[in-house]
């Protein structure tokens, strides 16, 4: 009897669970397919960047289910989880796109600051080139204003120069060498025979020599040199031409030259100009000299 | 017999009323006809991604067609509705292709950008 029973409750028992399977059904793939794609999406940046269609897609989703739940799997669940498929896709799409759109942006941002700085940075360098030769125009312009006015400068030194040679060609030798311009004055216009007071005749003569040198160039030099004839011992010749010498100097200066321009040498008998034995060539290697030294030789 | 009679000339409009209660998606054809062509013009074509979305929409409205010629509204409808969604994706696809092109491009031209600022000598 108890068998019978055993036997009964286990006929029972396998009749329920077979009910129990027959009765559960498996959703739609597609419906799978759209929950599948709703999890994936809400987990990925479409919820960020499009949640408008991803409210959509969610609203499509929740009709699919509630078509299943309600009818099970019929052509109309199917077809709402399809449409659920789509909106999630569109809105992963929209977002990628949101996302590239943002990118480039960016991208196009930066490169705009990028060529902004360059200008920046180009045009500064731009400024400090043109201040810099803009300095260096003045300083051109400075330099050729003093080019110009050092050749001027020059111009009237050699006028001066060919006007006071002029002047004393009168009663002097004027040569120009390479030492500057040489004026040569007679002894014998200048001092008595062994002396080296200036005659009174000799400082007119010597003021015209004065007013002819105060047209040179201010900036040139001179150097008075005393000569003697070979009569007479070396050293006295010496000292007498060191004498004469000072003696012109010394008065071209009382004359207006400045003293600091000009010097005095005395050279004795050397560096005669002509024969010693002769009256003639004593007269002219008795003499002094003015030798006017240019300010720039290069110019 | 009477009643037999009386119930046949009620019932069958009826039925037949039934039948057609589902009117020609002829609106639905056209939306969905539309968003293939925009997909289509925004070069759905030449995106495998978008060309499949833009393949199922053409089959789908073709199905549909079909469904309008043997008098199945419904079921066309229900295709309809489907193919419109799968072009409408079609063209969301179309124009990410052309934002990614548009970030590539960007960058390229950021990096020519570059290099013609140091070809010019622009300070940095």
């Amino acid at each position: 009897m108890r068998t019978i029973r055993n036997i009964v409750l286990l006929i029972a028992s396998t009749s329920a669970v077979g009910f129990v399977a027959c009765g559960t059904t498996f959703p739609p793939q597609d419906l799978v397919n759209a929950r599948t794609a709703f999890a994936r999406a809400s987990a990925g940046p479409a919820q960020q960047g499009d949640p408008a269609d991803m409210h959509a897609a969610k609203e499509q989703l929740d009709l699919a289910e509630a078509s299943y739940a309600k009818d099970g799997d019929t052509q109309y669940t199917r077809d709402q989880s399809y449409l659920a498929v789509r909106k999630t896709e569109l809105a992963e799409v929209v977002a990628r796109t949101r996302q590239s759109n943002k990118d480039k942006n960016g991208v196009v941002s930066a490169m705009h600051a990028d060529e902004k700085q360059a200008v920046a940075a180009t045009s500064a360098e731009l400024g400090r080139s043109r201040t810099q030769l803009a300095t260096q125009g003045v300083a051109l312009a400075a330099q050729g204003n003093a080019l110009k006015d050092e050749k001027s400068r020059r111009q009237d030194a050699e006028k001066r120069a060919a006007q006071s040679a002029a002047d004393l060609a009168k009663f002097a030798t004027v040569k120009q060498e390479a030492r500057g311009m040489v004026i040569t004055l007679s002894g014998a216009i200048l001092f008595e025979s062994a002396k080296w007071d200036l005659l009174p005749s000799a400082q007119v003569k010597l003021n015209d020599v004065a007013n002819a040198l105060i047209k040179e160039d201010p900036l040139s030099k001179m150097v008075v040199e005393g000569y003697t004839d070979s009569q007479g011992g070396i050293p006295y010749n010496q000292e007498l031409s060191q004498h004469r010498a000072q003696a012109v100097r010394d008065y071209l200066v009382t004359r207006g030259i400045a003293s600091d321009r000009i010097t005095s040498q005395g050279f004795g008998l050397t560096r005669a100009i002509a024969d010693n034995k002769s009256p003639e060539g004593r007269a002219n290697n008795r003499r002094v000299e003015i030798v006017v030294q240019p300010a720039n030789p290069a110019l | 017999m009477y009643k037999s009679i009386f119930s046949l000339v009620i019932l069958t409009p009826l039925f037949m009323a039934c039948g057609a209660s589902i009117p020609p998606p002829t609106q639905r054809m056209a939306d969905a006809q539309s968003a293939e062509r925009s997909a289509r013009e925004l070069g759905a074509n030449s995106e495998p991604a978008a060309q499949l979305s833009l393949k199922l929409a053409d089959e789908q409205i073709s199905q549909a067609q079909k469904a309008m010629s043997d008098g199945d509204y419904k079921r066309a409808d229900s295709l309809l509705i489907r193919a419109k969604a799968d072009a409408e994706l079609a063209v969301a696809q179309a124009r990410e292709k052309g934002a990614n092109v548009d970030v590539q491009r960007a960058v390229d031209n950021s990096a020519a950008q570059k290099n013609t600022n140091i070809d010019q000598g622009a300070v940095r």
